[in-house]
């Protein structure tokens, strides 16, 4: 019974979210606030995968998604490639770059990992900075093109890209419940809460961990492919620090042992932070990242696992 | 030759600042296994309470730095005792990893909130005065600092060696439950703890106020390459982490000389993930 109601809530949601663009179309700003929710939901989900689920906390996943950003706008603007060829060739990279930097780090644990994660994402932000055919520090623009074009992957009506962006969401949410209850996702399990454990029992915690890491940071690069051709311009700074911290508290505030906790965080604090910085902006700067750092320090020291924590009683601390 | 000495005399100089946060960085680590993130913001937070007491009451930043580390060791007690230590007990990392990413995150936007991001700075009379040996020249305020570093870490070694309190905090970081059931409260030395470290960026942060640019960001540089400090010089080790810090400060000048300013970052944090993985393979080939 209580099942039954909750399905026809989320299935309402979901339809008001698919006709909510007919009705706030004249507000693009409001359309904006959505875009970058799903956005930074996709993101968080990706992060969570990796550190909710294999407990391997990263600080270093807007550079993920900075590696696939680039790759993807250094294919469209400097190669001339069609940004639906760029798409898979930013996933490859960032894929090949993350196997190749991670699978000697993973060695590293707790903190130390978290460390080569921050020292990974600034030593990039730094080879971007200083490299002239990735634009530098002035950033690179991708072209704009007239009317909506689903071959260049450019949309004059903005409620295109919600629904991108919202389907980017929803999928990347069926992937992460789909691992979550498959071997792939009982392995990262098992290494998040005793990595020694599940190499005796056959679990080869460094073969699962390269393999989370490389679905995460492909799921970045598609994050960071959509930034770039919605904002249509990036530069170094979106693999700033702070940008990684960003990604990672909705799935904190939400709860990161749950596939759902970066869904609900994400929606509600990215919504709620994206209001009052416009509605205080003005007046207060940084008021959305004070409410922001009060939430989270609110629900970790009240409830550890999570807003979704109060939901579940096997929540995990 | 003589950019040289000058690039190894400014080296030093900022190296003894992030030997400083090192060492509070270090003592943190060493004895609740947590990274502080917020190290560098609590150095701003210094910053700011020097600026404060230099422009609204007058104090001369050098002698206001027994009220910095007084104020900071408050806080950071008080922020240890409410927040850090019931989430202790919960064993997850990862909460009170961003438990102290949530602090920085307030530290910083509070600031910008009551003192916007305006670049402040701090002018005393003797702040221009340049001393020059031979070739190489140095701002007074920035010996002065340094002398005052070096004293600072000496007498924090010597605390942690022979005061009571200090060897306390050594046998906890060694060992809690051994040092619970020897009957040190540990929680008492948890918050100790905590408020040296703030104490010991607090007072970093006020030796920095005379010549460097006060903002809410001013930290962040300093936060991470404490963590590198205390990675590179060894957990638990004050003259690791003495050395640690010269040696990275000496690094950056010296890169910028010869390779670029703008590559210095890159260098250094590419270097600090060879370190830590080749001696992380260390370590697994000896067991």
């Amino acid at each position: 019974m209580k099942k039954k109601i909750l399905y026809i809530l989320i299935i309402a949601l979901a339809v008001f979210m698919l006709i909510l663009p007919e009705y706030i179309a004249s507000m693009p700003y409001i359309l904006n606030v959505f875009i970058l929710a799903f956005y930074m939901t996709t993101m968080s989900m990706a992060w969570n995968l990796l550190g909710g689920m294999t407990g391997q906390n990263s600080i270093g996943h807007a550079c993920f998604m900075g590696i696939g950003a680039y790759t993807a706008t250094l294919c469209i603007v400097k190669f001339g490639l069609n940004p639906w060829v760029s798409l898979p060739i930013a996933i490859f990279v960032t894929a090949f770059i993350t196997a190749v930097v991670f699978s000697q780090c993973f060695i590293l644990r707790g903190p130390y990992f978290t460390l080569v994660t921050i020292a990974f994402a600034e030593a990039v932000r730094q080879i971007i900075l200083n490299w002239d055919f990735a634009g530098k520090a002035i950033g690179l623009g991708l072209p704009y093109v007239r009317g909506n074009n689903w071959l260049l992957f450019s949309f004059k009506d903005r409620a295109i890209y919600y629904y991108i962006a919202f389907a980017m969401m929803i999928a990347v949410y069926a992937v992460m419940k789909y691992i979550d209850n498959s071997k792939l996702g009982f392995a990262l399990k098992t290494i998040r809460e005793d990595e020694d454990v599940a190499a005796a029992i056959g679990i080869k915690p460094l073969k699962y961990k390269v393999i989370a890491v490389v679905i995460s940071a492909s799921v970045s690069a598609v994050a960071g492919f959509f930034y770039a051709c919605y904002y249509r311009y990036i530069d170094p700074n979106i693999m700033l620090q702070s940008s990684s911290v960003e990604i990672v508290l909705p799935a904190i505030i939400g709860g990161s042992a749950f596939v759902e906790g970066p869904l609900v965080g994400g929606i509600l604090m990215v919504s709620l932070s994206e209001y009052l910085r416009n509605t205080f902006g003005g007046i207060l700067p940084g008021i959305n990242l004070i409410l922001y750092a009060i939430v989270l320090i609110v629900v970790i020291r009240f409830r550890p696992t999570g807003i979704l924590g109060f939901f579940d009683r096997r929540g995990r601390a | 030759m003589d950019t040289f000495l000058q690039a190894c005399i400014n080296g030093l100089m900022i190296g003894g600042f992030y030997s400083l946060m090192g060492m509070g960085q270090n003592v943190i680590f060493g004895v609740m296994k947590i990274i502080n993130f917020c190290h560098g913001e609590m150095l701003m937070v210094g910053m700011y309470l020097a600026y404060v007491f230099y422009t609204y009451l007058g104090i001369d930043p050098y002698v206001a730095l027994p009220l910095v580390a007084l104020v900071m060791f408050i806080a950071g007690a008080i922020f240890q005792h409410t927040l850090i230590t019931p989430s202790l007990g919960t064993k997850s990392f990862t909460n009170l990893l961003f438990l102290t990413v949530g602090m920085g995150i307030l530290l910083t936007n509070g600031a910008q909130v009551l003192f916007s991001s305006d670049y402040r700075t701090i002018t005393t009379s003797y702040s221009s005065i340049i001393l020059s040996l031979g070739p190489i020249t140095v701002a007074l305020p920035r010996v002065v600092s340094f002398c005052v570093l070096i004293a600072v870490s000496i007498a924090l070694a010597f605390f942690l060696k022979y005061t009571r309190t200090g060897k306390k905090i050594r046998a906890v970081s060694q060992n809690p439950i051994g040092a619970q059931v020897v009957g040190i409260d540990t929680k008492k030395i948890y918050m100790i703890t905590y408020g040296l470290g703030a104490a010991l960026a607090g007072v970093s942060g006020a030796l920095l106020t005379l010549f460097y640019v006060i903002n809410p960001t001013a930290g962040s540089n300093f936060g991470f390459r404490a963590l590198i400090v205390v990675v590179v010089g060894g957990l638990g080790s004050i003259s690791g982490a003495f050395f640690a810090g010269i040696f990275l400060g000496l690094l950056e000048t010296l890169v910028s000389l010869f390779i670029g300013p703008s590559l210095r970052t890159l260098v250094v944090f590419a270097t600090f993930i060879v370190i830590l993985v080749i001696r992380q393979n260390i370590i697994l080939r000896r067991a």
